[in-house]
């Protein structure tokens, strides 16, 4: 069953009472993030956490590869300064681990949420990413409980109603 | 917290979510106005221009410019370093504003990205045709070679400027697209033309603006905009150590790292401006681009302007305290007074002194004076770095090695190129892309009261 509402405010608070009444909500599709929805959904993403290992690497593997090509490679005697000058590697590291964290966490996100060139949009509704807030439940097919439902979605202000069987028909 | 009633609503003209979509998007679906082809074939002759003397520099040498042993940076890092302090907006307008979780930059943030994007792209031609021969560019990258190994000097500010702009453009790049998706989506779902759906289609990415998605995308916003904070100081400090590194008078002090971060800021405000003003104009944003929007930035430019004054003046009297003959001669005979008292004096006005006018209402409140002020400020950034690059490689230390410069007509061409490159790209994001944020926008409609339904609706 697909509920869609005019405004967050209705999809909210509708969103909530059938989170309270147990069923289960497959998916929210909203023009913008909301942010009672993406905590309500339950969903967690470790995206920052990839993040911060990524920097930790990237950061090992410039600094690395500077050592490596400044020490041990090519070792250049300039005024009698040591071969790893460590201060003037600061910099690229920094710069470097802050382009592969942002590279890598791109294509995590990519891989992640499926967000990728070349896929077709699944479309429940076509108004979602527009101006409707659409939020598409599993019921557990028996007439009371779609009936309930309906009830639920039409006193929380409800534009429409969409029944289906199959889930993103 | 921003409250309508002291700073103005952000969003005029009581619109519903269907017609900001509309509103914002309607340049796509519309047709292309008549001066957007006057526009552009302006802008290409200029671009052709600019190839021609690209091809001239390539088939010929450096030889065809002004540059000598003495002045051997003449326009093109004037340039690279002006275009690359317009392509400071972008960081600065999306991330340190997010950051700051001001709500007004929605409005505001796609339009400085993109054009740091192509200010970016347009700056990295100059140190890429000045090395001579553009076509061993690669050998700037550390990697694994046959020559040796030879391996590129981790110590040198000229490798740590390559990475910072590099990266710098990466990473401008598709932040400013994935901001893009959703929008694209927007296209694609409420677009009638077959064309443009499969077009935008494709760039969306498969965007449908579910939960998961938005989830993650609220996450990689947050971790990108964290991160690349770093770089909006990061990219002109480095761009400064090219100078302040060497042994120059005038290069060779402590200051430059902030006070050409603040320059860069300044200068690509006052671009943002610029455009903003445009997008009012020629596209009639004025219910996303309101006058609080214009106001906000003519206020930061205030207090921008402020510093570099204050820069200017600090400068000036390091030169005389440091007791430094050298020093003296730079700043009190080569730059206030003598052959380039000019460029100094029009820096001066143009970015410590004009901006204050800012400080009136009257003035912030007039479109075409902010239009006039924002140029000029732009002018004025341009000759900061002719006296930074100009005075001081000119007469430096041995009178025997001082030379003239004025730039050949291929160096101008190459600049008036990159002008041409730069409007062209604006004028291709005006027409093709959703020159202001939908999705964003469309969140902080409700901060809107005059959007925000009763509790009991």
């Amino acid at each position: 069953m697909i509920g869609v509402f005019d405004n967050e405010f209705d999809l909210v608070k509708a969103f909530e009472k059938v989170k309270a009444r147990g069923v289960k909500i497959d998916e929210v599709y909203t023009p913008y993030p909301i942010h009672e929805i993406l905590e309500g959904m339950g969903k967690k993403t470790r995206i920052s956490h990839a993040a911060f290992f990524y920097g930790l690497f990237g950061a090992l593997l410039v600094l690395g590869g500077m050592y490596y090509a400044a020490v041990v490679s090519w070792p250049l005697n300039f005024g009698g300064k040591p071969f790893n000058t460590f201060p003037s590697f600061i910099v690229v590291t920094i710069v470097a681990t802050i382009l592969i964290v942002t590279l890598a966490t791109l294509f995590t996100f990519s891989a992640r949420a499926k967000v990728f060139p070349g896929k077709q949009a699944r479309i429940v509704h076509p108004a979602a990413t527009n101006d409707k807030f659409v939020m598409v439940l599993l019921t557990d097919g028996s007439a009371e409980e779609a009936a309930a439902l309906e009830r639920i979605l039409q006193e929380n202000g409800a534009s429409e109603i969409i029944k289906q069987n199959e889930p993103h028909g | 917290m921003y409250k309508t009633s002291i700073r103005g609503k952000l969003i005029e003209g009581d619109k519903s979510l269907a017609q900001i979509s509309t509103d914002i998007l309607a340049p796509i679906d519309a047709k292309t106005p008549k001066w957007w082809y006057v526009a552009m074939t302006v802008s290409l002759a200029m671009f052709g221009w600019g190839l021609y003397c690209k091809y001239i520099t390539l088939s010929q040498g450096i030889g065809t410019w002004g540059v000598n042993n003495t002045v051997g940076w003449g326009w093109a890092i004037i340039n690279f370093v002006w275009w690359i302090g317009i392509g400071h907006a972008g960081t600065a307008f999306s991330i340190f504003l997010l950051i700051l979780r001001q709500k007004w930059r929605t409005a505001i943030n796609r339009a400085a990205e993109a054009m740091t994007v192509v200010a970016v792209a347009c700056a990295g031609l100059f140190p890429l045709l000045h090395m001579g021969r553009p076509w061993l560019f690669f050998f700037v990258f550390p990697y694994p070679n046959t020559r040796g190994p030879l391996w590129v000097n981790f110590n040198s500010p000229l490798f740590w400027d390559f990475v910072a702009i590099s990266a710098y453009l990466l990473i401008s790049a598709s932040f400013w697209y994935f901001g893009m998706v959703p929008d694209f989506a927007t296209i694609r779902d409420t677009t009638k033309s077959k064309i443009k759906k499969a077009v935008y289609g494709f760039f969306a990415f498969g965007w449908v603006g579910s939960s998961k998605e938005w989830l993650r995308f609220e996450a990689l916003s947050f971790v990108l905009g964290g991160i690349a904070a770093v770089l909006v100081v990061s990219v002109h400090s480095i761009v400064s150590t090219d100078f302040a590194v060497s042994v120059e008078p005038g290069w060779h002090t402590t200051i430059f790292p902030p006070y050409f971060v603040v320059g860069a800021i300044f200068s690509g405000f006052a671009m943002v401006l610029t455009l903003v003003t445009l997008m009012r104009k020629l596209y009639k944003m004025n219910d996303f681009i309101t006058d609080s929007h214009v106001d906000a930035v003519c206020r930061i430019l205030i207090f921008i302007s402020l510093i570099m004054g204050t820069a200017y003046l600090t400068e000036i009297f390091i030169a005389w305290y440091s007791g430094s003959e050298y020093e003296m001669f730079t700043f009190f005979h080569n730059r206030i007074t003598g052959e380039y008292a000019f460029q100094f004096w029009a820096m001066f006005t143009c970015n410590a002194l004009v901006p204050q006018l800012f400080w009136f209402k009257s003035v912030r409140s007039r479109l075409w004076v902010v239009f006039i002020i924002s140029i000029l400020i732009n002018i004025g950034m341009w000759y900061e770095r002719f006296n930074i690059v100009i005075t001081s490689l000119t007469k430096n230390y041995l009178p025997a090695s001082w030379a003239g410069y004025s730039p050949s007509i291929i160096e101008i061409g190459f600049f008036i190129g990159t002008l041409g490159m730069f409007s062209a790209g604006v004028l291709l994001f005006f027409r093709y892309i959703p020159m202001i944020a939908v999705s964003e926008v469309k969140s902080i409609a409700k901060f809107n009261e005059e959007i925000q339904p009763n509790e009991d609706h």
